[in-house]
């Protein structure tokens, strides 16, 4: 059974890279659109590079992304530690609280924000953005860590304050190496959620802060260009490269950590 | 570890920097919203305040309960398809050599680093009239025409864009089990499904419920695919609060009916806990 | 676990000295004087090289945000202090912006070359005297269908309810939209307020949605290229073009039932922080031959009269999918805000979108 599941995942791998593999090979096509090949040609990339404005969005919204999901996930951490290791009370408000961004639909709440930071007199930009990105994406990164909290053997810190580590080292040499692949996996999901928003984006946007997702979505009404399909192939391909560079190996003691399951 | 006063201090301190987050971009936005829900609109667009409950009678159209009916049946369908999909993924990747999850977690990412259009777009080619998997069907003799729009191509990219939300979750929590207590299982004579009915499953509940959770309640939001991939003649209610808010400009109109969404997806969160709850117990019992 | 910290700590600072470097870059609106520009339009309207053209000719910094609606735009000027100075609002956007105060008034002594907007543009039934936009392009809402799937020349609504093309026929997913066509095939006025002519618009869409492969504003023109369907709603400009184009079955009418225009204006955000600024973009913008790039690099019909001589492709001047021929306009009007009439309108869309 375990090799149907293993042959369904990469299924489900094939299935996740299908569009993408597409991409690639659109990203090539010379022709105006999608639907009809032209032959090979690298003009989109050409355009691309040539596209000021386009690679601006692109800074912002890596930017926000990444300061997003570092705040979502520290956020999450420290609140998934408090409701499952210490078991606050409150715990069904705060998780009520903690669901409304993924409750209310985006548009509710992002008219909504738009008015607090207008009446606090918050000016539209970077600093809304990355907060009304933080609290979309809270709810992912709290589940997610929780989900792996409490799944955590809690005989384990016991154990080890009972050998005498303190609460500190307790952290940081079991519980902290035990938790690191649920904090990546809250990132990822955060800058992923953060990376592709619409929305909230709109609302929360200032003068010169147009996100990428943005901007496309401003083009639907005349026709994306394929020249986008050339940007999701180069993020998609130098993510990769990034990865092979830096190394497997690299990335799993940065990264992975923990006591080998296996 | 006994709970000491020190511990629920600890504790307390923890969530001070979410809660104020909470509170001020998500309590405030919601008092806003529940505020806007009674009042009176302007044909401008403009939001006069007052007080009225005219909002809430419109919403007692029929309009309404058939849209929020079919909704919650694509909500239930996504959930359900995402987080089986999801379960299978995270097992493989969870029972992979730790060296290697990583790397295969950052695999179910990096198509997200595409825009969600162009994903959708090329979607919309491959199971297009002039794409592959028509064109393969054609040769095996299959007479089909175009897979968009229809329901399949909306379940379809509904699961693709709810995937990552329901295998991470389900991962995290996997994670964290003792690989021990499989080989144990399996020592005890217990079969492949008896292992993940009595040790995977109810030791990554909370993973699981978090992916029901973020699968379920996030569909009634969307608003593009039903478009692009349903052809948009049935709207789900995120597209219907879309309508509201931006063609009919009527905000107070469209916060009643977030409040209706919202109140009753907490209760259905709330419900669900206490069902858990209650399930958990009497297994522990 | 230091590296790990060591990391995140990289990162973050990356991320710090970005964000500085972009806020020095963007920001402080106010102490730059005139020397900045913040435009808020339409994507796709205002080629690069009209950008481009004003920066090198002023040396004023321009940057541009798009929105997805007009109700977007509205939204966001009407929480105050958005920080733009030039909007693109559509015809029917402009009086509700005006009434809601967030549009100020264009001071004509200060412009040099409005004679040069064509006369339907100038003191339009939206904006009287244009005291408060520019029309920069214009375009119709008609109908974009592909012969090989047809297999027939169409001429006006009543081909989207022909039940021959059943499952094969869009209408755009916006309400005043989908109303032109709704009440023109019955012969009815699209800006009509009248309660029981909109019934009619109403019965009509209800009657025809089974005939629909969905309502759709966003890639239409894609499946009319492809054959994938055969007859839509459409807008002119750029994405028809584009279908018109790639495949010579492609072609885009103005229904014989009547037509309407739109237009999409350059307008002063009140309290413009650099209004001086806004004026020149307004100035460089009605130069003849700037608003030819409008068509040519923008595939949009300019609404400058004098501009039209200067489109380098005289072809996208006969191009009915830009320009609509001026015979077929005859019967044409802007689609304006119903007003009170919008209750009506709505009441019938709901019923239509849940039949």
């Amino acid at each position: 059974m375990d090799r149907v599941v293993a042959w369904a995942s990469r299924l489900v791998f094939v299935f996740l890279y299908l569009p993408i593999a597409a991409l690639i090979v659109y990203s090539l096509n010379a022709s105006d659109v999608n639907y009809r090949w032209e032959g090979v040609s690298l003009r989109w990339y050409a355009e691309l590079f040539a596209d000021r404005m386009l690679l601006e969005t692109l800074r912002t919204s890596l930017i926000v992304g990444l300061l997003a999901a570092l705040l979502a996930t520290a956020l999450g951490f420290l609140s998934s530690m408090a409701l499952v290791r210490f078991r606050v009370k409150g715990r069904g408000a705060f998780l009520g609280a903690i669901l409304i961004p993924l409750i209310v639909p985006e548009i509710v709440l992002g008219v909504s924000l738009l008015t607090v930071f207008s009446t606090v007199g918050v000016p539209a930009g970077f600093l809304t953005l990355v907060l009304g990105h933080t609290v979309i994406t809270l709810p992912l990164a709290t589940l997610v860590q929780m989900g792996a909290m409490s799944s955590l053997d809690p005989s384990l810190p016991d154990a080890a304050a009972d050998l005498g580590a303190g609460a500190f080292t307790t952290f940081r040499r079991v519980t902290f190496p035990l938790l690191r692949p649920a904090i990546l996996a809250a990132f990822l999901l955060s800058f992923a959620t953060s990376f592709g928003n619409i929305v909230i984006s709109t609302f929360t946007s200032g003068v010169g802060t147009t996100t990428l997702p943005l901007r496309i979505y401003s083009q639907l009404k005349t026709g994306l260009t394929p020249e986008l399909n050339a940007l999701g192939t180069l993020l998609v391909v130098l993510t990769l490269a990034i990865i092979l560079i830096v190394g497997v190996g690299q990335l799993r003691r940065i990264l992975a950590g923990g006591p080998d399951q296996t | 570890m006994s709970r000491t006063r020190r511990d629920n201090l600890a504790g307390a301190l923890m969530m001070v920097p979410a809660s104020i987050v909470i509170l001020v971009l998500v309590i405030v936005p919601m008092v806003i919203i529940a505020r806007d829900s009674f009042a009176v609109s302007d044909p401008l667009g403009g939001n006069l305040g007052g007080f009225t409950l005219d909002n809430y009678a419109k919403l007692l159209d029929p309009v309404y309960a058939k849209t929020m009916g079919y909704s919650l049946g694509m909500a239930v369908l996504n959930a359900i398809v995402c987080t089986v999909v999801g379960y299978v993924v995270a097992y493989y990747i969870a029972t992979r050599p730790a060296r290697r999850q990583p790397l295969l977690l950052l695999l179910v990412i990096i198509p997200f680093l595409t825009d969600f259009l162009v994903r959708t777009f090329s979607w919309i080619t491959l199971l297009g009239s002039g794409g592959p998997i028509i064109g393969l069907a054609k040769l095996v003799g299959i007479p089909a025409t175009s897979l968009v729009p229809s329901q399949a191509a909306v379940v379809l990219s509904l699961l693709y864009a709810f995937l990552p939300v329901a295998v991470f979750p389900i991962y995290a929590s996997m994670r964290a089990i003792d690989p021990s207590l499989r080989e144990a299982a399996a020592d005890l004579g217990a079969g492949w499904w008896q292992t993940h009915a009595r040790v995977y499953v109810p030791l990554s509940a909370s993973g699981l419920a978090s992916s029901v959770m973020l699968t379920f309640v996030p569909t009634l939001g969307v608003f593009v695919i039903p478009v692009l991939l349903g052809g948009g003649k049935d709207p789900l209610v995120g597209n219907l609060i879309v309508t509201l808010f931006t063609e009919f400009r009527n905000e107070p109109l469209g916060a009643a009916l977030s409040m209706v969404v919202l109140v009753l997806m907490l209760v259905t969160v709330a419900l669900a806990g206490v069902v858990t709850r209650v399930v958990t117990k009497k297994r522990s019992a | 676990m230091k590296s790990k910290a060591l990391a995140a700590v990289g990162v973050t600072v990356v991320a710090a000295l970005a964000l500085a470097g972009c806020s020095a870059g963007s920001g402080s609106t106010s102490s730059g004087g005139s020397t900045k520009l913040h435009i808020y339009a339409w994507s796709g309207e205002i080629p690069d090289s009209v950008i481009k053209g004003f920066e090198k000719e002023t040396g004023i910094t321009v940057s541009v945000d798009n929105f997805d609606s007009n109700e977007t735009m509205i939204s966001k000027l009407a929480a105050g202090n958005s920080g733009y100075d030039i909007v693109e609002p559509s015809q029917y956007a402009v009086p509700l912006m005006v009434q809601r105060d967030l549009l100020a008034k264009i001071d004509k002594s200060k412009l040099t070359g409005f004679d040069n907007i064509a006369e339907k543009f100038v003191n339009p039934s939206f904006d009287k005297d244009n005291e408060h936009s520019i029309p920069w392009v214009w375009g119709t809402t008609g109908i974009l269908y592909n012969e090989d799937c047809t297999g027939a020349k169409v001429t006006g609504w009543k081909d989207l309810w022909n039940p021959k093309y059943k499952g094969k026929i869009y209408m755009l997913d916006n309400m005043l939209s989908a109303y032109i066509g709704g009440m023109q095939v019955e012969g009815l006025k699209a800006t009509s307020t009248k309660k029981s002519e909109i019934e009619e618009g109403t019965q009509a869409l209800i009657e025809q949605k089974p005939l629909l492969a969905g309502y759709n504003s966003d890639n239409y023109a894609d499946l009319v290229a492809t054959g994938d369907a055969c007859i839509a709603e459409a807008y002119s400009g750029s994405a028809s073009a584009k279908a018109v184009a790639s495949n010579p079955s492609v072609h885009y009418i103005i229904p014989e039932e009547g037509g309407t225009l739109w237009t999409d204006s350059f307008s002063i955000a009140k309290n413009a922080p650099n209004e001086d600024a806004a004026y020149k973009w307004l100035n460089y913008t009605l130069q003849p031959e700037v608003a030819a790039l409008a068509t040519d690099d923008g595939a949009s019909a300019s609404a400058n009269e004098a501009a039209l001589k200067l489109v380098k492709d005289q072809t996208q001047v006969t191009n009915p999918a830009i320009y609509a021929p001026a015979d077929s306009l005859k019967k044409s009007e802007f689609i304006v805000d119903p007003g009170d009439a919008l209750a009506y309108y709505q009441d019938g869309w709901t019923r239509v979108r849940a039949s």
